[in-house]
């Protein structure tokens, strides 16, 4: 017995430190957002602000770093992975919907080799449906010559909604199925003997049964549009998603600006999370009083009846959420009284890293005469459309005035 | 097909037959046809394409192995190198997510009590569903050369100078693990739930050991969760192209990354297709093989 508590402390201390794995991460990735510092990171700290949230900055040595409201790249992605998520859901949900439903009627081989090749999107590496879609609406688009084949066929958000379809609606037809194995055929049957037409049955019977799995089908389809990367990188031509702008972003250099990103998605996810938990909870509940409640009028007897408590219970997450409010609070008014939040602790660290960077250019210049001022000095001469006005802002460059 | 109308309606059955035919015909198994056929073709320009010149070929497969005409080795070592680098990194990362998971897909079947055990289910798909560039980026800002790990051994005085750890690919490594853990937690808790407790009671009152009773009772009755674990991460982590995008160092290559260069850099869609097919077959031969060793069938490995 002894082993057996020694060996759940052990599990205990393991289960911890894998949830530190798979948040520890994403935590610190979430901090990063909130330093001022160009450099997603967490020790050099610098001030607290909500700058890669807002207007992002421009550093020290002219690097430009949009910030999450300016980057017109990034709202244009989200745009475009919105549509191609829509398309996708009104496409795969039908079809995984009819595949799961004609599997029920098929039988024995020919139901293996239908199901077999219905789940083999899942098997194929999401690059290969990226690549193999566009090689065959390419030569689709050059057969077709000019017109609406070649104009659609070099489209890459409808290649992408193609390729993502073929995939995805393998996982609704999995929902589905899954739905379906429940379903009593009996029903179906009464209702062609009281004399509904089929296509009555299906509008009336089919679809409200399957109305749940139509809705998680279309989360889900949703979802892995949404966030889905190796097929369309791809299949997008020409065109951007919010993936492939992510990942763009990260190839030229890690900026805070995707963390805010991935902060805004933590919290939206997190939010999501709570509410299907809170509505699962409700559902149980109604489900346990209802059963009580069979009990309670099918017992004649009193053991089994319970006095109904009219108590209103407060719900335990309050006391978290009111301890979150307080730490936060707290948190912040330490961060303000250390000065490590608000515009002059930003200025103070920005003049602090210019001086810094003056000194190495002087060092430069003692070392070798050749060093051109002006090209290091960059800054405002190279601005592009990633910054928007930004440059109006006068506070901004209020101490960038080179280093005299 | 006479009863298939007469069963559904003629709107219904309409409806049926588009939507199955648009999907298994034009979206599954067209594209990948054509793309077998143009990876035994040369690399021509649209306007030669379909004229005398466009014939079956070799030339990509043997590129792959042999390498191009005016390079010295005898075997394309580079190309083959990757290949094989990512098939034995893939099947460890499989392994090594295989070791970590067991124990959690346990706890929350059999110790855990229920409620708790769904709030961990709950707490576990958070992170999966953020998208995996952005877990990517995480991990690259732990490991980055002036990342939160090296800050903190570099305080602690454990290390004098930072180590590289994206050169090292340790980072890559580390993310790819990361990435699909979860296509390995479930099925294997699925599979474990599904155990009769009265089983693991029975082994214990018989005086078997922990290790054993795992060894003989959990870990068989698990086998086609472990068999489709193993499949989706596999195939997942060989065919990764995000995580390696973000973490892997300047000189390493994923296998898709190659892919990737010779179709949108080298603008070589017709060797792009052929390597695509080469990763294809090493994922099919995965799957056979997993359904010959567990002895599962294709639709108990994918859920």
């Amino acid at each position: 017995m002894k082993s057996q508590h020694f060996l759940n402390i052990l599990l205990g201390i393991y289960i911890f430190i894998f949830l530190t794995y798979l948040f520890g991460p994403l935590l610190i990735m979430s901090v990063t957002a909130f330093n001022s510092a160009e450099f997603p990171s967490i020790t050099p700290w610098e001030c607290f602000s909500w700058r890669w949230f807002q207007e992002g900055k421009i550093a020290y040595d002219g690097q430009h770093l949009a910030g999450l409201s300016t980057d017109w790249r990034l709202h244009d992605g989200l745009i475009k992975s919105l549509i191609i998520g829509l398309g996708v859901v009104c496409l795969s949900v039908p079809i995984g919907m009819a595949a799961s439903i004609v599997l029920t009627q098929v039988h024995s081989r020919l139901r293996t080799i239908f199901y077999s090749v219905s789940i083999m999107p899942v098997l194929f590496p999401g690059v290969i449906i990226g690549i193999s879609t566009v090689v065959l609406w390419d030569r689709i688009a050059t057969i077709g010559g000019e017109g609406f084949l070649s104009d659609i066929g070099r489209n890459g958000i409808f290649l992408t909604i193609l390729g993502q379809t073929c995939f995805i609606s393998t996982y609704c037809f999995l929902i589905f199925v899954a739905r379906l194995q429940r379903f009593d055929q009996t029903q179906e049957e009464a209702a062609l003997d009281l004399g509904a037409s089929q296509t009555q049955v299906f509008f009336k019977i089919l679809i409200p049964y399957l109305m749940p799995a139509i809705a998680s089908a279309a989360v889900i389809a949703f979802l892995a549009s949404f966030e889905n990367y190796n097929t369309t990188v791809f299949s997008i031509l020409s065109d951007q998603t919010l993936t492939t702008v992510i990942a763009s972003k990260v190839r030229l250099g890690i900026s805070p600006a995707i963390s805010a990103l991935a902060l805004v998605i933590i919290a939206l996810t997190l939010m999501a999370a709570i509410i299907y938990e809170i509505l699962r909870r409700r559902e149980d509940k109604k489900k346990k009083e209802r059963q009580d409640q069979l009990i309670y009028e099918q017992t004649k007897d009193s053991r089994l009846k319970k006095e109904k408590t009219g108590s209103f219970k407060i719900p335990k997450f309050i006391f978290v959420i009111i301890l979150l409010i307080i730490m936060g609070t707290f948190g912040f008014n330490q961060l303000i009284k250390n000065d490590l939040y608000g515009n002059k602790c930003v200025s103070a660290a920005e003049s602090a890293k210019k001086s810094n960077f003056a000194e190495q250019l002087k060092l430069l210049q003692q070392n070798a005469d050749t060093v051109d001022e002006k090209s290091l000095e960059g800054g405002n001469l190279g601005g592009n459309q990633d910054y928007g006005d930004i440059f109006g802002d006068e506070n901004l460059f209020k101490d960038f005035g080179g280093f005299e | 097909m006479n009863s298939f109308f007469k069963k559904n309606g003629p709107l219904i059955s309409t409806y049926f037959i588009i939507a199955i035919v648009f999907w298994l015909i034009f979206l599954i198994i067209i594209p990948q046809l054509y793309m077998l056929d143009l990876s035994f073709r040369p690399n021509l320009p649209p306007l030669l394409r379909g004229g005398p010149d466009d014939v079956h070929t070799l030339v990509h497969y043997k590129h792959f192995i042999f390498g191009s005409e005016t390079s010295n080795d005898p075997y394309n070592y580079v190309d083959i190198g990757v290949f094989l680098n990512t098939i034995f990194t893939a099947i460890m990362v499989t392994i090594i997510n295989l070791c970590f998971c067991y124990p959690i897909a346990f706890y929350m079947a059999k110790v855990a009590k229920p409620n708790s055990a769904r709030l961990l289910i709950v707490a576990l798909i958070i992170p999966f569903w953020i998208n995996e560039l952005l877990r990517s980026f995480a991990l690259r800002i732990l490991f980055a050369g002036e990342g939160v790990i090296n800050n903190i051994l570099l305080a602690t005085g454990l290390i004098d100078t930072g180590i590289n750890f994206i050169a090292l690919d340790i980072a890559l490594y580390t993310g790819l693990t990361y990435a699909y853990i979860l296509l390995m937690i479930f099925p294997l808790y699925n599979a474990i739930e599904s155990l009769d407790t009265n089983q693991l009671e029975a082994a214990k009152d018989l005086g078997s050991s922990t290790f054993r009773t795992h060894w003989r009772i959990v870990i068989p009755h698990a086998k086609a969760g472990i068999a489709s674990g193993c499949t989706m991460v596999f195939m997942l982590t060989a065919g990764a192209l995000a995580t390696p995008v973000v973490l892997s160092s300047p000189n390493t290559y994923w296998f898709t990354q190659l892919i990737y260069q010779w179709f949108n850099m080298n603008d070589n869609w017709s060797r792009g297709s052929a390597y695509s097919i080469l990763l294809l077959s090493v994922s099919v031969v995965f799957v056979l093989l997993m359904m010959r060793i567990f002895k599962v069938k294709i639709g108990e490995i994918v859920r």
